[in-house]
């Protein structure tokens, strides 16, 4: 796989000169848009499925066998649908709110390893860089909201903002307990200060397990979903943020909160659990223990969905400012006192 | 030492994860979804789905236009014209049921003395226009011919609870 | 002209641009996604300068949170705009005078740095972060914890002049909410079962 691109990029070069530069790179971006697109696809499937199953429904089953080409069919329909301007909204800044809701949730892979050499671009300031991406998407949100012209949209737009900001401090600071851990702002050397003899037991996971709960919750409150998705509560403000939205604007919304997912899917697995290393020694790294590892965090997302009724927005602001951030900053005096001692073995 | 259980309870998110086990245990449960077109949920015999106007066996139809119906009819769904025939019988010239109005609550046949209306298993009818579902005399009595064979056999299963 | 001097002022025009519709957008809204733009592009040219952990942060802080906040409060104004035009000629050569000391300022003193120092490039390993954090925490730790310690007085003095407790307003205590058992709400009594008659 690796020689293969390796040679394509050097016979690109042979042919076009410095001109290929762009396009290769063009090309490595198609390479992770793509996969990362199908899956945010597939992602509503298996959402759809596991939901399904676990209230004893089968979901989706009638387009395609076992209902595999459901989302291909949910996208056409959105695609061919059309897009409402509602009277009295700003429509420039109507229409660019999901393409800002969805590029910085694109954006944010280019940093992403895949493995110890398949990374689009190795910046050392990666960690910074992704959480610079995230908390740039609040603005497809709250501008969606205010151009709508519309009082739920708004208020939908004001309390998924006012929880991604209040969320992101608490993501930060445990995020802050991997980087003193790993002595790293480059996600692929933090994937590589997790290997170790002893497989799992290298991870992250272990020394910063409360981070890692921490992490995992707060990147559902990050990306809106339940039992955090009072931006869209339907029950109460009709459907938040995004109420005027029709057809393929309404779908960039969509996409950017399941791309949203699968980075944080991503995000958590590099920093927690190792990343692409093997969770035994006997076993080889490959990028399939990643790809297992974030499906897993995905299937929590969809599993706490399944689970848990909707939290109140008072109740909400207090688990991200009363327990979080305290916690948070908690455990990095702890792991920083932890470090000097010679207790710390990862 | 209840209260020292409960912060430990708390922070190791027990009700959490005590809340996703049953949801777990779930997931692996036989779904109990009824493919519908494909599959189909059994009928009780006092199914109350369209209207249908029964025949004697002479095929005289049952309707001898008492009103009864008329008069129950809580959605006031059920519009008769009664007039003297030929022979001297007392019939309807008018039956229509509204089925838009009707609420299906099985009155106009509980009411019937001589079992003439009746509510058949029939479920999956359409219409395309508001005016389609008004079901005039004619046309009850057709389904009462189509359906003769499964209504008898409700109402012969029924009559022992009567 | 080589690539980096054309991704320069490429940032450079955006960055005047931005902020010129800063102050001239009529909408306040429109206003403030200029002034975020700004920011983003000047944090474009610091990435320039290979200062790409000051860059990251600029917009990860600012454009992040900031001015999120900032789009927030403005968004929630009910602005009279035909309102606020009045008396436009009467401020405008106030305006003026206060931009041109403001600007006279600026270049006596960036004027008086400002030798043109040329940037040295470093290695692709070279931690930018890594060295701005040794700096923070050995040579300039006085300064930055005063820093610091400024912000938070500054923090505290502001909740502790807008805070106010009022004694007829009630509001629910979520920590006595959510410690609530089963057991404290649910009795469950065992009842005879009915019989049949």
């Amino acid at each position: 796989m690796m020689e293969l691109l390796q040679s394509l990029e050097q016979m690109g070069l042979d042919l076009l000169g410095p001109l290929w530069l762009p396009i290769w790179t063009m090309v490595k971006i198609m390479l992770i848009v793509a996969p990362v697109m199908l899956s945010v696809a597939y992602l509503t499937y298996a959402e759809r499925k596991v939901i399904g199953y676990m209230q004893i429904r089968i979901g989706p089953n009638r387009v395609g066998p076992y209902g595999l080409l459901q989302p291909i069919a949910d996208g056409m329909k959105l695609f061919f649908k059309e897009i409402i301007i509602p009277s009295g909204s700003n429509k420039f800044l109507f229409i660019i709110a999901p393409m800002l809701g969805l590029a910085p949730a694109l954006a944010a892979w280019a940093v992403m390893p895949f493995n110890d050499v398949l990374v689009l671009s190795k910046v050392n300031a990666g960690v910074l860089y992704i959480i610079a991406m995230t908390s740039l998407s609040v603005y497809g949100i709250i501008i969606a909201g205010w151009s709508s012209n519309s009082k739920y949209a708004f208020l939908g737009a004001v309390r998924s903002v006012a929880q991604i900001v209040s969320y992101e401090l608490a993501m930060g600071f445990a995020l802050v307990c991997v980087l003193m851990a790993s002595q790293s702002l480059n996600l692929g050397e933090i994937v590589m200060a997790q290997k170790g003899h002893a497989g799992f037991l290298n991870w992250f996971m272990i020394p910063l397990f409360p981070m890692f709960v921490v992490y995992v919750i707060a990147g559902v409150a990050e990306t809106n979903r339940a039992p955090f998705d009072m931006a869209e509560g339907e029950s109460e403000i009709v459907a938040g943020f995004h109420v005027e939205y029709s057809g393929m604007a309404f779908a960039l919304f969509f996409l950017a909160e399941y791309a949203n997912m699968i980075l944080i899917a991503f995000l958590t697995s590099i920093m927690f659990l190792g990343g692409w290393l093997s969770p035994v020694p006997f076993l080889p790294d490959s990028l399939v223990w990643l790809l297992g590892k974030a499906s897993f965090i995905l299937l929590l997302f969809l599993w706490f969905r399944a689970t848990f009724p909707r939290y109140r927005y008072d109740q909400l602001m207090r688990l991200g400012w009363k327990v979080f951030i305290p916690l948070t900053i908690l455990w990095v005096v702890v792991v920083a006192a932890w470090m000097q001692t010679p207790l710390w073995v990862w | 030492m209840e209260k020292i259980k409960n912060f430990f309870k708390t922070f190791l998110l027990y009700e959490l994860v005590k809340g996703m086990a049953v949801t777990g245990r779930y997931f692996f449960a036989r779904k109990i979804t009824v493919q519908y077109p494909d599959e189909k949920t059994p009928q009780s015999p006092r199914f109350r789905g369209l209207h249908a106007q029964r025949r004697y066996a002479s095929g005289e139809e049952r309707c001898i236009g008492c009103k009864l119906c008329e008069a129950v009819c809580p959605a006031l769904a059920i519009k008769i014209e009664v007039a003297e025939r030929e022979d001297g019988t007392r019939r309807t010239t008018q039956y229509d049921i509204d089925l838009v109005k009707c609420i299906f609550c099985g009155f106009c046949e509980e009411s019937c003395p001589v079992d003439a209306i009746v509510e058949t298993r029939v479920f999956e009818y359409v219409g395309e226009k508001k005016g389609d579902l008004y079901y005039t005399k004619a046309m009850l009595l057709a389904n009462g011919d189509k359906h003769e064979a499964q209504i008898a056999k409700d109402r012969a299963e029924d009559a022992k609870f009567r | 002209m080589n690539f980096e001097t054309i991704v320069f002022y490429f940032f450079a025009a955006l960055m005047i641009m931005a902020a010129l519709r800063v102050i001239t957008a009529s909408n306040p809204v429109h206003a403030v996604l200029f002034l975020v733009l700004t920011f983003i592009s000047a944090s474009g040219i610091w990435m320039l300068l290979e200062a790409e952990f000051l860059a990251i942060t600029l917009v990860l802080v600012y454009v992040g949170a900031v001015m999120v906040l900032f789009l927030f409060v403005v968004m929630m104004l009910d602005i009279d705009l035909s309102k606020l035009r009045i008396g436009y000629m009467k401020w405008l050569p106030i305006g003026l005078g206060v931009a041109g000391l403001l600007a006279f300022e600026m270049i006596s003193v960036l004027g008086y740095t400002g030798s043109h120092k040329t940037l040295t490039v470093h290695a692709a390993d070279y931690s930018n972060t890594k060295e701005l954090g040794r700096l923070i925490y050995t040579d300039y730790v006085y300064p930055f914890e005063i820093a610091a310690v400024l912000l938070l007085v500054a923090m505290v003095a502001a909740i502790a002049l807008t805070m106010r407790r009022r004694k007829d307003a009630k509001s629910q205590v979520i920590p006595d909410q959510i410690k609530v058992k089963k057991a404290d709400r649910l009795r469950i009594v065992k009842m005879q079962a009915e019989t049949k008659e």
